[in-house]
């Protein structure tokens, strides 16, 4: 699965909560082809890690769809 | 060589600053922002690591950092951003001219107003100083951490947390004074911070920034690539992306990174050198009597203001110059300051130590400048 942000600095900002909470998490290339998210993303597991992501503005992707569905 | 120029740049950088810079020219060398390969990727955390790291060196939770090449450009920024028409903003008299000018500008344009405050001023409380210079259109007190000519303590918490008591924004140009004076911006009450990194925090030239509490939602001082959301034709308004158009400094962000750290680490140990500095120069200058220090009694970082009766301050700096010590003269870029003090013919001869410089130094200046003293003035 994949989170995918509007903003680069949010993407290193998940990555350090997720890092902090102990979370492995990979920073990839973002597989949307919508021109509105940055380049990268977080690829993770799992949906359990998005209660530490609650400040965040984000939206995710599943693996190997294209389509993304609202937080 | 003396280096007694530290508050235009410090000229010695600590190890693990030049180091950093060393490895991310040579080991890293991409920008961030600009490719989703593993080495952009890595740019991009750098970049993020780094702006926590200065959030919270001055107090922030949310690493709420734009970087831009120095403070005169964070001020730009935020000063064009900020203000609109019909503003009123509130400065003191030791503004440095990146504050000056920009507001001056918009004055000229009809765009807003700007007061400036007396020197005597300085000491009312933070009500009688609301009361006296705050009026229905105020809406930012912007005020200098430190002067760059005195070294004299500008900034005060409590004029801060009554100007915002009042719903008058704070913004502190935090040029001098960054690396010497710690600031909570949560608890100081201070909304913006306009640093630089090649002072005092001791970092390389090329890097500066903009804190503040909350987001920026103001309109971008330039127009350009900002790595995402390209296919708009127009900034988007993303934070901190919309505020940082083009290539960025980083191998200079990177270094300042440790530069932050060096200085937070290291806070107490040069406070206490510098302080004992201060005291060694103006002791050994107070009582010549050609000589005026200006702001002597006052609070301050390690910077002091003075001139010999006779001479302009240029003189002063190149005799010391054949002497092989570096101080500065002239007017500093702060023409506020100098009419201030009265110095607008003269200039001011103006040392600035870092925790490097030594008592044995100071001695060398203060002989010199007896000598030269007893040559005109007496």
């Amino acid at each position: 699965m994949y989170i995918v942000f509007y903003s680069t600095s949010n993407v290193f900002k998940a990555e350090s909560l997720l890092n902090k909470a102990n979370i492995a998490c990979n920073v990839v290339p973002t597989p949307a082809t919508d021109k509105a998210y940055c380049g990268v993303c977080i690829e993770v597991e799992n949906d359990v890690v998005l209660d530490i992501l609650d400040s965040l503005e984000y939206e995710l992707v599943m693996e190997g769809e294209n389509k993304c569905a609202n937080s | 060589m003396i280096y007694f120029d530290n508050a235009a740049t410090t000229k010695d950088k600590p190890q693990e600053v030049k180091d950093a810079f060393f490895y991310y020219i040579s080991e890293i060398g991409v920008s961030p922002g600009r490719g989703s390969y593993g080495l952009g990727i890595e740019a991009s955390r750098m970049l993020y690591q780094t702006r926590e790291k200065v959030a919270m060196y001055f107090g922030l939770q949310e690493p709420n950092v734009v970087f831009t090449k120095n403070s005169t450009e964070a001020i730009n920024l935020f000063f064009r951003g900020f203000l609109k028409k019909g503003d009123h903003v509130v400065i003191s008299p030791y503004e440095h001219n990146a504050v000056l000018r920009p507001l001056q500008a918009l004055r000229e344009k009809n765009l807003i107003e700007y007061t400036v405050v007396s020197p005597e001023d300085l000491g009312l409380s933070g009500d009688a100083f609301a009361n006296k210079y705050f009026n229905e259109n105020t809406v930012l007190l912007a005020m200098t951490l430190a002067s760059n000519l005195t070294g004299r303590i500008v900034f005060s918490k409590e004029r801060c947390i009554v100007a915002k008591s009042k719903g008058v924004a704070t913004f502190v140009d935090a040029s001098q004074g960054a690396g010497k004076i710690r600031l909570d911006m949560l608890n100081d009450g201070i909304d913006y911070v306009a640093f630089t990194g090649h002072k005092d925090l001791r970092g390389l030239p090329g890097v500066g920034g903009l804190c503040s509490k909350e987001e920026l939602k103001i309109e971008p001082l330039i127009q350009g690539g900002t790595g995402v959301h390209g296919h708009e034709k127009t900034n988007p308004a993303i934070y901190p992306d919309a505020y940082e158009s083009g290539t960025m400094n980083m191998p200079a962000i990177w270094a300042f990174g440790q530069a932050v750290e060096y200085s937070e680490r290291e806070h107490d140990r040069c406070l206490s050198i510098e302080c004992e500095l201060v005291n060694h120069l103006i002791e050994g200058l107070k009582n010549v009597p050609y000589v005026t220090i200006y702001d002597m009694d006052c609070d301050r970082v390690s910077t002091v203001g003075f001139n010999v009766r006779g001479y302009s301050s240029n003189e002063v700096v190149r005799i010391l110059d054949k002497h092989g010590i570096c101080v500065r003269g002239g007017m500093h870029c702060a023409i506020l300051a100098h009419e201030t003090l009265g110095t607008v013919n003269t200039g001011v001869v103006r040392v600035s130590f870092c925790e490097n410089n030594t008592l044995e130094e100071i001695d060398e200046l203060i002989a010199i400048i007896k000598t030269i003293g007893d040559k005109r003035c007496i």
